[in-house]
């Protein structure tokens, strides 16, 4: 009984002293998009439902459907009353509305997920790409370099890129993939092409099938759609894929290595935490790294317990270097 | 002699139009009650979604627009006894003629808005000239291949967009149109624009042209009863392929005027939906194009309406899908039970 007491007590004492630091006024927050219901837009969902969970904040979330005439309207009905402190945004095919509206509400606080745009009052959420690719290149670069003695490895010490269009952000993640790879092997070769669109399967099909003919061992994707096709053919191949933004293991089970994750759930709640603890979030570049777990590589079950135990450690080692700035990684530009 | 701009039977019409409204309606509301929402609320939200103040009816008659343009196309057609299941397709193939033609060409202001809409009439008549001879010459039931028509011309403007002519960087859409082929816009505050004058314009036109020219009359009684018109002297496949293409043409220029006046770009799916929204508010307003104003507003509004709903309320905006679903069976079911009642055989559609 003494015990419970004291529990409650201290519950009491916690909850009065943690009350202070929250803002005065209970954050409202919203959040528009298309896409809550699959892959990248499901963890922001994650997210933002921990945050309502933790900090009691309110939320609003709204599905933008698939009209374009609607966008504007969705905006400026969020907007308008000035009752949302953030509103979270994600999708490209609502920059358009995104920034005719935030023009017109200039006092209107946006957070724009995944991406940076031209306008200065908004608040981007924006992913270091370079480190979690320099880690996925350590990896396939660390099995590559297991050879024939592996499951589905020959003695090429080659790995793969497809890369959906030749632009500098998907640059930035060849860039930090060539550069882990060459760190933990430095006699590994990266062969890399560009598909030169987001939106073609069969091209990315293609192209990792090509790689994978050539003696290329794990590819990664880093192409949207066509990335698809690069999941593919590593099963009509057999051999390893990796995957990139979500957790793509399921796609096809057993000779997918592992997924870069960009973890939009850590993002939004970190910024709804900032904004919370009386920290206001001003317009700008945030950038989610190694450090803050907003990037990261997940291994898939299935392959890692083949792995041997290493590796894993190896990986481990190298991301707290990269999180300690031991390891200085070049971006792309 | 008929002289009205209406329909006859008008009253048994609106009627049985209205009983199914009440009936759908009353549906709605018990779905909203068993959504934990008051029926009241949703109402009311609802209604200041779509005419809260200038800029809310503005948002209105911006949604109405499509769907109007789109309805009147189908009314062309079900006059003419051909169902146009196609203005879907022809809106997409419209709107990237137009847009196509805003961004390629650089023209003098006002002659480059008519060259861009003369193409979006054209593509939406081009798609549906092949199902359109199909069906005179072979008897191909429209229905079916201009569904599928629709499939490609979605597709083929996706690939259009994203191959050929996609803008550098972002999101699949081609470059902005050129300023000059802008729409003007109605007010400072919306993007209202003539294209909703060219809508009641054409409504008003269409109605006049069935009622009044010979030309018309020709291809309601084509519509109505093809042995009677053929009999008469009418040629029917020449009248069918013309109501099928001038139906087509409207499709394209709703399409047009989507993206030259609202969007001033063409975006890979851009507009779904639109041409089967135009066609219920056809069936609904009975073939009428002056009632396919009155329904094209009404779906307008619930459009504009739940885009309220949705950040206000927690009901979700597809609450309106539903209930313009169950309009769309209450209609149904009176029309059918009309048409039980003077069965004669000859018609395919009575309108």
């Amino acid at each position: 009984m003494k015990n419970f007491t004291q529990i409650l007590a201290a519950g009491v004492v916690l909850a009065a002293s943690a009350m202070p630091s929250f803002a005065a006024e209970k954050v409202n927050v919203a959040a528009i998009s298309g896409y809550f219901a699959q892959g990248f837009g499901v963890s922001i969902v994650e997210g933002l439902n921990k945050a309502k969970a933790d900090f009691g904040i309110d939320l609003k979330l709204v599905d933008t459907g698939n009209r374009a005439l609607d966008y504007e309207e969705q905006f400026s009905n969020l907007a308008k009353t000035g009752e949302y402190d953030l509103i979270f945004v994600m999708g490209w095919e609502l920059v358009d509305a995104l920034q005719k509206v935030s023009a017109a509400y200039p006092n209107q606080r946006f957070v724009f997920i995944d991406g940076v745009l031209d306008s200065d009052k908004i608040i981007y959420a924006s992913f270091a790409e370079e480190q979690g690719s320099f880690i996925a290149g350590a990896l396939a670069a660390l099995v590559e370099n297991l050879g024939p003695e592996f499951d589905k490895i020959g003695d090429g010490k080659a790995i793969g890129f497809v890369g959906g269009r030749d632009i500098p952000v998907i640059r930035n993640f060849l860039g930090g993939y060539e550069q882990g790879a060459k760190y933990a092997v430095p006699d590994v070769k990266v062969n890399s092409v560009f598909a030169g669109t987001f939106d073609d399967p069969a091209k990315g099909s293609e192209l990792a099938m090509a790689l994978y003919g050539q003696g290329t061992d794990i590819v990664y994707n880093v192409a949207g759609p066509t990335g698809e096709g690069v999941m593919q053919a590593s099963a009509a191949a057999d051999k390893y894929s990796l995957g990139v933004d979500v957790d793509m293991c399921s796609s096809a089970p057993g000779n997918v290595l592992a997924s870069m994750l960009k973890r939009g759930d850590i993002a939004v709640y970190s910024i709804i935490k900032d904004e919370v603890e009386g920290k206001a979030v001003k317009p700008g570049v945030r950038t989610f790294d190694l450090a803050s777990g907003g990037v990261e590589v997940k291994l898939c079950e299935d392959v890692a317990a083949k792995l041997p135990a290493e590796i894993p450690a190896k990986l481990e080692e190298i991301r707290k270097e990269v999180v300690d700035g031991k390891i200085a990684i070049t971006k792309a530009k | 002699m008929k002289t009205a701009l209406l329909p006859d039977g008008l009253i048994r019409t609106l009627a049985g139009q209205a009983l199914a409204f009440v009936v759908a309606l009353s549906l709605g509301a018990v779905i909203i009650l068993m959504i934990d929402e008051s029926p009241i609320a949703v109402f009311m939200t609802l209604m200041r979604g779509a005419f809260g103040d200038a800029e809310k009816i503005a948002g209105t008659l911006l949604q109405t627009t499509p769907i109007l343009i789109c309805g009147i196309a189908a009314c062309i057609g079900l006059r003419g006894g051909m169902f146009n299941v196609g203005i879907e397709g022809q809106l997409f193939l419209g709107g990237f003629a137009a847009a196509w033609v805003g961004f390629a060409f650089a023209l003098p202001p006002f002659v480059h808005i008519i060259v861009a809409v003369a193409c979006a009439i054209l593509a939406g008549a081009a798609w549906v000239a092949i199902p359109a001879y199909f069906r005179v010459r072979y008897g191909t039931n429209e229905v079916v291949s201009t569904i599928l028509a629709n499939y490609i011309a979605v597709l083929l403007t996706s690939y259009f967009t994203i191959f050929l002519f996609k803008r550098p960087g972002g999101w699949s859409e081609t470059p902005p149109i050129l300023p000059t082929a802008y729409l003007p816009e109605l007010f400072s505050f919306s993007r209202l624009n003539i294209g909703l004058l060219i809508g009641l314009f054409l409504a008003i036109a269409t109605a006049a042209f069935f009622r009044w020219a010979s030309a018309g009359y020709a291809a309601t009684m084509v519509g109505s009863a093809p042995k009677f018109a053929e009999y008469g002297g009418i040629n029917v496949r020449k009248v069918g392929f013309s109501v099928l293409l001038a139906s087509g043409a409207v499709g394209g220029l709703a399409g047009g005027i989507e993206t030259l006046g609202v969007h001033h770009r063409f975006m890979e799916g851009f507009a779904p939906g639109f041409g089967f929204d135009g066609l219920i508010a056809a069936l609904l307003a009975n073939g009428s194009p002056i009632g396919t104003i009155f329904t094209a507003l009404f779906f307008g509004a619930l459009r504009a309406g739940s885009l309220l709903l949705e950040v206000d309320t927690t009901a979700s905006r597809e609450i309106i899908t539903v209930i313009q679903a169950l309009i769309i069976l209450a209609v149904s079911a009176d029309l059918m039970m009309r048409r039980r009642g003077d069965r004669t055989g000859e018609r395919r559609w009575k309108f």
